[in-house]
């Protein structure tokens, strides 16, 4: 369907839609731009999408199976005097490597008391037609890689007799029953994945930007509820808020008050000592006396720096932490409910609101540049419009090798899992933690971790959704295996013991956004290269990007600035009713009567209601 | 400030192929207007109505695709938190009405699972033009389990009816759901005005 032609003039047209790629299409079309924002994948976000289980697993399979052959059809007809094309490429062709799957969850229902058996093998046969085998397919075969137990060949008829691999904890274990593959692909929709993993600084760039331009409103959030770090084998929860410290058992009295004076005279920005600034930020905390116990929450949990980082990008750091702290919650960190996928979408309805134009499946094949001005003067479609435009900005994913061949390849190393507990269970269940694994504790480079409860809507109930990032040395698995087998508890763990299972994980590598781009090589000068996802914990990087390609656009307007509240508008002809008048001056409030759905939606409307983030200190 | 003046706040979402009038009938439900042509569409995001239905104020907030759907781009993000979908086709367009498989699918991929969806059969001035039987509709509606309702924005013909059935199943379905209370969400601009630094004053 729709065969609908594009208009053929645009201000600005926008291929990926990525994380900055959509702020700008947001920022664009705010100001009264006309916005053509185009992706050639067909699902949003490029690779700051978030799948359900099943989704995932077809992305998985595209990945493996690699690109679709381009067609090079031959535009120099669209071609005036005087210019020339530029070819685009796949965006997917080298972003993600090492792909590798291993499934731990059994094939069937384990646990089934034998009256049950007959039922068991008539569903499982059901679900096994259902669910497709394509997908599973593709899982499976990366599972051969590793030994992963439990993998009887699909294909074959499901036999649940044979296989009861867990057959161990029997039925006389009512508290968990063990969620299987099936099952999994049943409740697939419930999972929506993250390709990245970052959360929200809750003085950062991008909760400032989502305030200010009124985006809020399109999501919802949730705080993390706790910072763990993993030292010597164990977890230990981070105590970071007042109250954390004077709660915290591991720490003395005498630890405690260091602590909370080092904080204090941290955030009150005293002189930093001109001693320390060519020193490291170690170095420095080394010399407040505070004990290694200190020193190391301080260093890897809170500045979140490495041993050589310098001492005032460390005391920066350590101050962005403390001033995120307390704004929403007792962490500094929010988590997108939905995943962070959204993120990037609620930019591109913002965009659409102000008229942007959206297409996914649709890409651009080649620009047309103007010789003389060296200035891109049009675009050329997927199916052969030529589109013109003042500015094109793209995911440099797009512009394929132009990028590769004049950078060094970064790598981040990525390990997602669905497990079945928490890694450090506690009175409540719906915890969202992140944990930092220092460098050299387990793994060569420090791994950031995020562990997802199913209050976040990113994971089945009764699992949890653990993502860890690195900056590769190896491939992902080489680099991540070993933490996992080391925390949770897979048929490669040595010692048994009551740590997480893993019932499915995926390791890949995804390219670093953070090398530096191909901006001005050989590019026109209106050709905006955005960067796809970093692995940094924030989304500084991303944020400031868009707004300089804003500013680049067009310097002289506001960028983003607060979209009207949809109860003020007063439209053409119109004389305010009534109604309208009292809906403008209600404060945004919490609706008590109301049920959880209702909450939902209050909260929607509070978020975008009269928010006045100055108000908030 | 006073507290909230209404009892319930629904959100309301539609969706259907372009042209079959969702923005029509939102603005005849909010506005009374028809056509909406006049008044700009560019940044309204969603449209209020504070209805009152059994001495119970219930408010309104109807959210349209942006045009999203035009190429079949809605982003996932607009479903998730609706408390009710209107699923719109033209009743002179056959294709309107074939398309009505393919949005289920993104329904039930995206849209909650309590969600409330009502199937509409918009345009039936134009009823000499009709190319989807009533009892066809009916029948598809039925099979899916969505309630069914045939309008013209442009005569306004059960438009307010629509809005009003919706908000009395939501109600209904509200009062049932009222025990399962989800834990809530901190919100961004609800800041605290508590920071890390005024705790660490109160001694």
């Amino acid at each position: 369907m729709a065969a609908e032609d594009l208009p053929s003039e645009f201000d600005v047209v926008i291929l990926g839609t990525g994380l900055a790629e959509s702020v700008v299409a947001a920022a664009c079309s705010r100001v009264g731009q006309r916005v053509l924002h185009l992706d050639r994948r067909s699902y949003y976000a490029a690779n700051w999408a978030s799948f359900t289980f099943n989704a995932l697993l077809t992305w998985i399979q595209e990945q493996q199976e690699g690109p679709q052959p381009e067609q090079g059809k031959d535009w120099s007809s669209l071609l005036n005097d005087g210019e020339e094309l530029i070819h685009l490429s796949n965006p997917d062709l080298d972003s993600i490597t090492n792909i590798q799957v291993l499934s731990y969850a059994s094939e069937e229902d384990e646990e089934v008391p034998d009256t049950a058996k007959e039922e068991t093998s008539a569903n499982s046969q059901l679900e096994a037609e259902s669910t497709g085998s394509r997908e599973e397919e593709s899982a499976e075969a990366e599972e051969e890689s590793a030994e992963a137990e439990a993998t009887n060949t699909k294909g074959e008829e499901p036999e649940v007799d044979q296989s009861h691999p867990g057959a161990s904890s029997g039925p006389s274990e009512p508290t968990r029953k063990k969620i299987s593959y099936a099952q999994l692909l049943k409740e697939g929709r419930r999972f929506n994945i993250d390709l990245v993993s970052k959360l929200l600084f809750s003085r950062g760039s991008l909760v400032d930007l989502l305030i200010r331009s009124n985006v809020s409103r399109y999501t919802e959030f949730k705080n993390v509820t706790r910072i763990l770090t993993y030292r010597h084998g164990n977890l230990q929860q981070v105590p970071c808020s007042r109250a954390d410290v004077f709660a915290s058992r591991q720490l003395s009295v005498v630890e405690k008050r260091k602590l909370m004076r080092f904080l204090t005279s941290c955030i009150e920005e005293t002189e930093m000592d001109q001693a320390y600034s060519s020193q490291p930020y170690s170095k420095y905390l080394q010399d407040q006396q505070l004990g290694e116990n200190l020193q190391h929450f301080l260093l890897h949990s809170i500045a979140m720096v490495t041993e050589d980082t310098p001492t005032e990008a460390g005391l920066a750091s350590t101050r962005h932490f403390l001033r995120s702290l307390g704004r929403y919650g007792n962490s500094p960190f929010l988590f997108p409910v939905y995943g962070l996928g959204e993120i990037p979408q609620c930019f591109c309805r913002m965009s659409a609101v102000f008229g942007g134009i959206y297409c996914l499946r649709h890409s651009v094949s080649c620009l047309i540049v103007d010789k003389d001005a060296n200035r891109c003067k049009a675009v050329i479609d997927s199916r052969g419009q030529r589109i013109s435009c003042s500015h094109f900005v793209v995911e440099d994913g797009y512009l394929g090798s132009r990028s590769s061949v004049t950078t060094p390849t970064r790598l981040l190393s990525r390990a997602i899992l669905i497990t079945d507990s928490s890694v450090l269970p506690s009175d409540s269940e719906q915890q969202v933690s992140m944990v930092t694994i220092p460098p050299g504790e387990v793994c060569q480079s420090a791994v950031k971790m995020v562990e997802l409860c199913s209050s976040t809507m990113t994971c089945m109930p009764g699992t949890y959704l653990v993502h860890l990032t690195c900056q590769s040395v190896g491939s992902a698995f080489e680099d991540l295996s070993q933490l996992v087998t080391k925390m949770f508890q897979t048929p490669e763990s040595q010692e048994p013991g009551g740590r997480p299972s893993v019932l499915w994980s995926l390791y890949f590598n995804m390219a670093d956004g953070s090398v530096p781009g191909v901006e001005g090589q050989g590019l026109p000068s209106n050709v905006h290269v955005c960067s796809g996802p970093e692995g940094s914990l924030d989304h500084e990087h991303s944020i400031k990007q868009a707004e300089l390609i804003f500013q680049r656009i067009l310097p002289d307007e506001e960028f983003c600035p607060p979209a009207p509240n949809p109860e003020d508008i007063i439209y053409d002809g119109e004389s305010p009713t009534p109604s309208a008048e009292e809906d403008s001056v209600k404060e945004a409030g919490q609706q008590e009567e109301s049920g959880g759905d209702l909450k939902e939606a209050g909260q929607q409307e509070e978020s975008g209601g009269d928010l006045n983030p100055q108000l908030d200190q | 400030m006073s507290m909230e003046d209404y009892d319930y706040l629904f959100k309301i979402v539609l969706i259907g192929n372009a042209g079959v009038g969702k923005t029509c009938l939102v603005r005849r439900f909010t506005q009374g207007l028809f056509p909406p042509g006049q008044g700009a569409t560019i940044g309204v995001d969603f449209m209020i109505k504070t209805v009152e239905i059994k001495g119970e104020k219930v408010k309104l907030q109807i959210w349209d695709t942006a045009g999203q759907e035009r190429f079949r781009s809605i982003t996932q993000s607009y479903y998730r938190s609706a408390n009710a979908l209107i699923l719109t086709y033209d009743i002179t367009c056959e294709d309107s009405f074939r398309c009505l498989p393919e949005w289920l699918r993104e329904i039930e991929q995206y849209a909650n699972n309590q969600v409330v969806t009502i199937l509409v059969g918009n345009k039936i001035d134009l009823v000499e033009k009709r190319e989807v039987l009533r009892q066809r509709a009916e029948d598809f509606a039925e099979a899916q389990s969505m309630l069914y309702l045939e309008t013209s924005a442009k005569e306004s013909d059960n438009v307010e009816k629509l809005f009003l059935d919706l908000a009395c199943e939501l109600i209904r379905e509200a009062k049932q759901n009222k025990l399962d209370n989800g834990d809530t969400a901190p919100m961004l601009g609800e800041g605290k005005t508590i920071s890390y630094l005024n705790c660490c004053n109160v001694n």
